[in-house]
């Protein structure tokens, strides 16, 4: 990545930017404690209940490129690049003994077929020595009949949780782990401001490394880390740059962010899950421990997965106007389609408030250099038309 | 060996062009009371739509509804209407097809000659929209359509089987509560009530669970005899009827259960095919190959499933539209609680279509029972819904011997379909994988 003077001789970024970029260091570290680790796909599930546990989450992912001969086999045209890579990894033994459990939420369609495929998989081809695969099945339609089904649901998670805890986890233990998480997001509340401040003095991408690492190392010292950065960043330098917003599929590296920037714009915000939605709505201390957990989960900003086309389109308008956007990117990778029915009516919402509109669709991953050369273009055309006042 | 036999039984299957003929003067009576002021919905397949029934609310269903726009060729127009507004037009085009007629500016408008231009006259306007939330993409769907209609939007939940039992067939008609999570089927049954008091606030009708009851007995009656069937035909060599005569026998009057027509017709079906059996009448009469077909049907180009049997004496024989029927609907004891006798219905769906293990040993059980030679399978490319553990399926099919292809369609988009390709592809599996397959074991 590359860095400003301010973020490379910031000792707090660039520890953060180390956890963002050597993923499977802390995961090492902790496995060489004999510590128990949990791998999480999906961006619902709870990471109190696993810290109250004593348990460490990381997130799966995967990098783009490289062949996926697994994925190719088991997997249909239909899923996703991203999830495809990350399925090999999660089978062919990249994992290895480093988890002690995988967590999946059905935070989309893909991730609901993955843990089908992947419970199949254990029933099938049990050498492939998988580990334990849990399922957290959220309904995510705001009603009350549904809101205390998914207390079940997550009480039956808690169950799980104590079984690869090897003990049982107390109450307490929970609102102590969710007064922690809530400490990291208002850290990231913090450090964000400093983003959507006018102008801007964090970028997009570093507020994506500041908000990425966390997904890989312990929930307490990147709390740490973001609070001494978001001291520290209030005097970097400011930006310049056409405010965009980003909505869409789910950037886990800083590439795309940055070509954006270069190119003349300053990301100030995100809908996706490795950027705010990570850190959006506190779990509420006061409430029954379950019943806190269920609201924060079911009723943070509606995700384009599960989600109607209006509440996307009301979500979107509220995050660029909280962001201060001048302008919204809508990209989304091949077989990623559920936004594909929100972006007309989105569109249109944001143009009759003056948002200008760039769009990219069916997009590879990693991008092909047409479709950068092509993205870029959009951009640049953008900033003309901007200029030219249209 | 001449073709006569084959379109001669097709063409003249009584049950299937009264069923058609059914179907179509229901359509245009539901349009005249749709047009006096009916509420009318239009439901996702997989709704629990004997709720529907049982209020007297009338319903159409959109996998029926985007048939037959797939078979009056209106596709490439529709498509076209989606790209114009905006939409992607090579996105779920099973399921968008009716939101892209309600952007047809002429669909009830007629030509220069007085001929409807959309079809049959166009979707008479809904004032229900209701699916349910078993794919990311479907409840969005739903709601621009019924934002098109000026109809009021519903949706109902999925939950996902923690139960994984292997030969649920077996038992499932008698015994289905132990083939559910409890939570799940208990959840079912309080959404189907919320649903119940949101049509009885919306309709002023009053929802009687005895008419319910009637409903679910109407509908066991008629799979019952759709059991039947797909046992005559399992058992007959060679068949009396093929897939094209089936599907749409079954699948018109599937929509219409719980009806006394949709079971009377259900036994018609079987008495001509049971009579059409008994006096030796072969569909295909050089049958050799019994193929299956996995996936929805290719509504656009029905005759495909008849290119292979002249040359090869290979016939599809068998499609879940049948099977479904015959296996998964059945639920008795629903006099105790016929609410949860529906949920045990409703709720599997998804598990028996779409999921692994509950999908692939059913798929190879019935391979079994009709002695399939070979299975050709149609995957859609970006339906994630119908994402259901192809390799699952292949691998415990062919572990059993059984050969499968599987090729990428579009069930009503013609303009992804090449028919020359398509024929080809199969040809090749019935030459390579199982004639040689069969030579071999000759
Ligand atoms: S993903 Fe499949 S089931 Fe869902 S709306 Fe699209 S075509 Fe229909």
């Amino acid at each position: 990545m590359e860095l400003r003077d301010c973020a490379a001789n910031s000792t707090a970024f660039r520890r953060l930017l180390a956890a963002y970029e050597n993923r499977e260091m802390y995961l090492r570290e902790w496995k060489e404690k004999g510590e128990k680790v949990i791998g999480v796909l999906g961006a619902d599930v709870p990471e109190e209940l696993l810290a109250a546990a004593g348990l460490h989450a990381v997130w799966i992912y995967a990098l783009p490129g490289g062949n996926l001969p697994l994925a190719d086999q088991y997997l249909e045209y239909a899923f996703d690049p991203m999830v495809r890579a990350e399925f090999e990894k999660l089978v062919d033994g990249t994992y290895g003994a480093l988890l002690d459990g995988i967590v999946i939420s059905n935070s989309t369609d893909v991730l609901i077929r993955l843990y089908l495929y992947l419970r199949e998989l254990k029933r099938t081809e049990p050498e492939r020595a998988l580990p334990d695969v849990a399922y957290i099945d959220w309904l995510f339609s705001r009603n009350l009949l549904y809101q205390q089904y998914n207390e079940k649901t997550l009480a039956r998670f808690r169950e799980q949780v104590e079984i690869w805890a090897g003990r049982s986890v107390s109450d307490e233990e929970i609102v102590e782990a969710s007064s922690l998480c809530n400490r990291r997001r208002q850290a990231l509340r913090t450090l964000n401001a400093l983003r959507t401040a006018v102008p801007p003095r964090v970028s997009g991408s570093e507020m994506l490394v500041a908000i990425g690492s966390g997904l890989f190392m312990d929930v307490c010292e990147h709390a740490q880390l973001i609070e001494q950065l978001a001291q520290e960043a209030a005097s970097w330098p400011e930006l310049e740059g056409v405010r965009l917003y980003y909505t869409g599929s789910a950037q886990v590296t800083t590439e795309l962010y940055q070509m954006i920037e270069r190119s003349g714009y300053v990301i100030v915000g995100e809908d996706h899950d490795w950027g705010d939605r990570f850190y959006e709505r506190d779990t509420n201390t006061d409430l029954p421990v379950l019943r806190a957990l269920v609201d924060r989960y079911m009723l943070r900003e509606f995700s384009s997965k599960k989600s109607l086309v209006a509440q996307r389109v009301k979500a979107l308008d509220g995050l660029v106007k909280t962001a201060g956007a001048e302008a919204v990117l809508f990209f989304t990778h091949v077989y990623e389609e559920p936004a594909s029915w929100d972006y007309p009516s989105q569109r249109e919402s944001l143009h009759s408030s003056g948002i200008g509109t760039i769009h990219a669709a069916k997009m590879h991953w990693p991008l092909t250099a047409q479709e950068c050369a092509e993205l870029k273009d959009k951009l640049l055309a953008h900033l003309q038309a901007r200029q030219e006042g249209k | 060996m001449p073709e006569k036999s084959k379109s001669s039984v097709v063409k003249k299957l009584r049950a299937t062009a009264q069923a058609s003929a059914y179907q179509k003067q229901w359509f245009f009576d539901l349009k005249q009371q749709v047009e006096l002021g009916a509420e009318f919905a239009y439901l996702n397949a997989d709704v629990p739509m004997e709720i529907f029934r049982a209020m007297d609310i009338p319903f159409v269903v959109n996998q029926w509804w985007a048939a037959i726009c797939g078979a009056k060729q209106m596709s490439s127009k529709y498509y076209e209407l989606l790209r114009r507004a905006g939409y992607r037009d090579d996105l779920c085009s099973y399921c968008a097809t009716a939101f892209a007629e309600s952007l047809d500016p002429d669909d009830r408008k007629t030509d220069a000659q007085g001929k409807p231009l959309g079809p049959w006259g166009g979707l008479p306007q809904p004032t229900l929209a209701v699916t349910r939330l078993t794919c990311d993409c479907q409840a969005k769907i739903f709601e621009l359509f019924a934002r098109q209609h000026g109809a009021t939007f519903y949706a109902m939940e999925n939950t996902v089987a923690r139960k994984v039992p292997l030969d649920w067939f077996d038992e499932i008609e008698d015994d289905w509560e132990s083939f559910y999570d409890t939570d799940r089927l208990d959840l079912a049954v309080e959404e189907l009530k919320q649903m119940i008091r949101f049509l009885e606030t919306k309709t002023g009708k009053m929802f009687d669970i005895n008419r319910l009851a009637e409903v679910m007995e109407l509908v066991n009656e008629q799979e019952l005899w759709y059991k039947k069937t797909r046992d005559l035909i399992a058992q007959c060599a060679p068949v009396p009827v093929t897939v094209v005569d089936t599907i749409n026998a079954v699948m018109q009057a599937q929509w219409q259960r719980g009806t006394r027509w949709a079971a009377d017709h259900a036994r018609g079906l079987y008495e001509e095919i049971k009579a059409l059996a008994d006096s030796g009448e072969a569909a295909v009469p050089n049958e050799k190959y019994r193929l299956m077909w996995l996936g929805r049907g290719i509504w656009h180009d029905f005759a495909f499933y008849q290119r292979f049997e002249q040359k090869y004496g290979a016939v599809f024989m068998w499609s879940m539209y049948l099977a479904m029927g015959a296996d998964a609907y059945i639920r008795h004891n629903v006099q105790e609680d016929p609410l949860r006798a529906l949920a045990a219905r409703y709720i599997g769906l998804e598990d028996f279509l779409h999921m692994p293990p509950w999908n692939s040993r059913w798929y190879l059980q019935q391979a079994k029972q009709n002695r399939i030679d070979g299975v050709v399978y149609m995957v859609p490319e970006n339906c994630m819904q119908a994402v259901e553990g192809s390799y699952f399926i292949k691998k415990t099919l062919e572990d059993a011997g059984i050969p499968v292809l599987i090729f990428k369609a579009d069930p009503v988009d013609a303009r992804k379909w090449n028919a020359q390709s398509m024929t080809e592809l199969v040809e090749d599996f019935i030459e390579n994988r199982i004639i040689n397959k069969a030579g071999e074991q000759k």
